[in-house]
């Protein structure tokens, strides 16, 4: 992205965030052993209160990428991308279907981790690997995709006057020194300041554009009509169908991301936890829904982009608002400093999640089990600095084949959603089903993006794989006979019970 | 008193046929194609339409939040 508008004033404001970003870490660890317990590092003690919980939930489904990325994406498509309203909306569903129920077993028996659960859940050493292996992969994308987005954003920002390689590591520095410091309350309290920027840049941000397109939305909407009534057109039946197919994909997904199901074992309470969730119900048409009107209002402000060209289009808006007076200049550049505060908030909540599992799932379940917690919170500290190093040198090194496999996340992390989900309400679902079922669901999902057939007739290969998978998992427990006593352990295992 | 009651969203099946059917209203498969486009606000009538249903998705999935699902809070509120 290519800003006129900003230069030193940007880089002002950058290093302002990241000194606000390394205090707030600073103060979340300090005077406290946070090192000595995976629960106080991983999860802020189990004790995030409504603000906290609230605000990581939101950091962390929405990334700087849903503005960037998701503005070009409403300019391309034109109406059709209201989805994105309801796709993140459909999350919320999702959660309500496991959360309620794996929060209450999760305090229980104390998990730090979703492959806790799993492997509490199915005693398998090969369900475990294979769900380990699964969400670490999606996860390390979803990592890596966020890394790269620092750079572009920063170097956007700039004007150049930060170079992207320089701008990826002082930010990855950043993150990294308060992650250390102060774990997950420094996530989430670095999530609160992340996500009210975010919030606000928004709102004005659209302010701006509307007034420069004359302060009326009608206007926007008849011009596509006139210029481009693709855009304005009922979607045809595939796009209907690959609608319904990201619902499922997204919502599952989203919900089972790793660092989202840490998010429930993380809540202070059953009362914070639905009220955040409550809330998070209506972030949707305040973020997704407004960028969509950005994206549209683009249509008109400049038109006839290509779709490389359009890719710039939140950073070409940006620079025509600055114009408007001063006020909008400032918060034009406060609001792209946020932009990569934000992108920083959802690669912060990604990386202590990578972090837990090659410490508790890796380290402390295949390696090392009887090592002390301090030395498995120092183990996970010191893989996700030596992954994010990995995954910079992919970035800046992309491989010139099977790039695709680095871009698979929802279609092989929805693949866990089954024995996550499953294994809470259904006691005769066994582990050897479960296992075929991820895997191959996993395989149809993997092969499918790799060999280009993304979607068949407007369905994804992870939708294709999800359902694969459950019938395997659920048609195979069907002929696996469960003893009475394996019946009664799934039923003690399931319960809602507050006390081991 | 209802407040004691252990209300968990997945055992009420009315929630998630609930869930479906606005699903079913939000995606536009079943407006006709081509054809004149009416506009409601800037938005064509069919995205409009879309819109309210996710609007109505998110106020359904709020309310289910705050009001379906107690499980152990009243007794973490004691214990506190």
């Amino acid at each position: 992205m290519d800003l006129a508008f900003s230069g030193a004033d940007g880089v002002i404001i950058l290093v302002s965030y990241a000194l606000v970003m390394l205090l707030i870490g600073y103060l979340s660890g300090r005077g406290k052993n946070l090192q000595n317990s995976l629960s106080d590092y991983f999860l802020a003690g189990k004790n995030l209160g409504i603000i906290a919980l609230f605000f990581t939930l939101y950091a962390t489904q929405y990334s700087g990428n849903t503005i960037v990325g998701y503005a070009p994406t409403a300019y391309r498509m034109g109406f059709g991308w209201l989805q994105s309203i309801s796709f993140m909306t459909i999350i919320i569903a999702a959660y309500l279907l496991f959360a309620p129920r794996l929060y209450v077993i999760s305090k229980r028996m104390n998990f730090v981790t979703p492959t806790d659960w799993i492997h509490y859940r199915f005693k398998s050493n090969p369900v475990t690997i294979l769900a380990v292996i699964l969400m670490l992969w999606g996860l390390g994308n979803y990592l890596l995709e966020q890394l790269v987005a620092i750079g572009q954003a920063v170097s956007g920002l700039t004007g150049g006057t930060i170079p992207y390689q320089f701008a990826v590591i002082a930010f990855v520095l950043v993150m990294l020194a308060y992650e250390w410091m102060g774990g997950m309350k420094a996530v989430a309290f670095t999530d609160v300041m992340q996500g009210v920027v975010l919030m606000l840049g928004i709102i004005v941000f659209l302010a701006g554009s509307l007034y420069l397109v004359g302060g009326n939305f009608g206007n926007v909407g008849a011009f596509i009509a006139e210029n481009e009534p693709a855009k304005v057109g009922v979607p045809p039946m595939d796009a209907a169908v690959n609608w319904f197919s990201i619902l499922i994909l997204v919502g599952f997904g989203a919900a089972i991301y790793p660092h989202a199901v840490q998010r429930i074992y993380s809540a202070q309470s059953e009362k914070t936890l639905k009220k955040s969730l409550s809330r998070m119900a209506w972030m949707p048409p305040l973020t997704t829904g407004l960028v969509f009107v950005i994206g549209i209002i683009g249509i008109m402000m400049f038109p006839g982009l290509t779709s490389g060209e359009s890719e710039q289009l939140v950073g070409m808006m940006a620079n025509e608002i600055a114009g408007i007076n001063a006020f909008y200049y400032w918060i034009m550049i406060i609001f792209f400093g946020g932009i990569v505060a934000a992108i920083v908030s959802t690669a912060d909540s990604v990386l202590l999640s990578f972090s837990s599992m090659l410490s508790n799932d890796i380290y402390g379940r295949f390696v090392n089990p009887t090592a002390t917690e301090h030395k498995k919170v120092m183990v996970g500290k010191v893989g996700g600095i030596i992954a994010v190093a990995a995954l910079l040198w992919l970035a800046w090194n992309p491989p010139a084949t099977l790039y695709e496999i680095f871009v698979l996340k929802f279609e092989l992390l929805v693949q866990v959603a089954p024995a996550i989900i499953l294994g809470l309400y259904w006691k005769r679902l066994s582990a050897k089903p479960v296992f075929w079922g991820m895997l191959i669901g996993a395989l149809i999902a993997g092969l499918m993006t790799l060999t280009g057939f993304k979607t068949v007739f407007g369905i994804h290969g992870g939708v294709i794989g999800l359902l694969v998978n459950v019938s395997i998992a659920g048609v195979g427990s069907l002929f696996v006979t469960t003893s009475a006593k394996e019946e009664s352990e799934a039923e003690e295992m399931t319960s809602l019970k507050v006390e081991a | 008193m209802e407040n004691n009651e252990v209300r968990e969203p997945i055992k009420k099946k009315w929630i998630w046929i609930g869930v479906v059917l606005i699903m079913l209203a939000i995606v536009p498969w079943y407006f006709p194609k081509g054809g004149e486009v009416t506009f409601v606000l800037g938005f064509p009538a069919w995205a409009f339409v879309s819109l309210m249903f996710s609007l109505v998705l998110c106020g359904y999935l709020s309310w289910l939040c705050a009001t379906q699902w107690n499980i152990v809070e009243d007794l973490e509120e004691e214990e506190k």
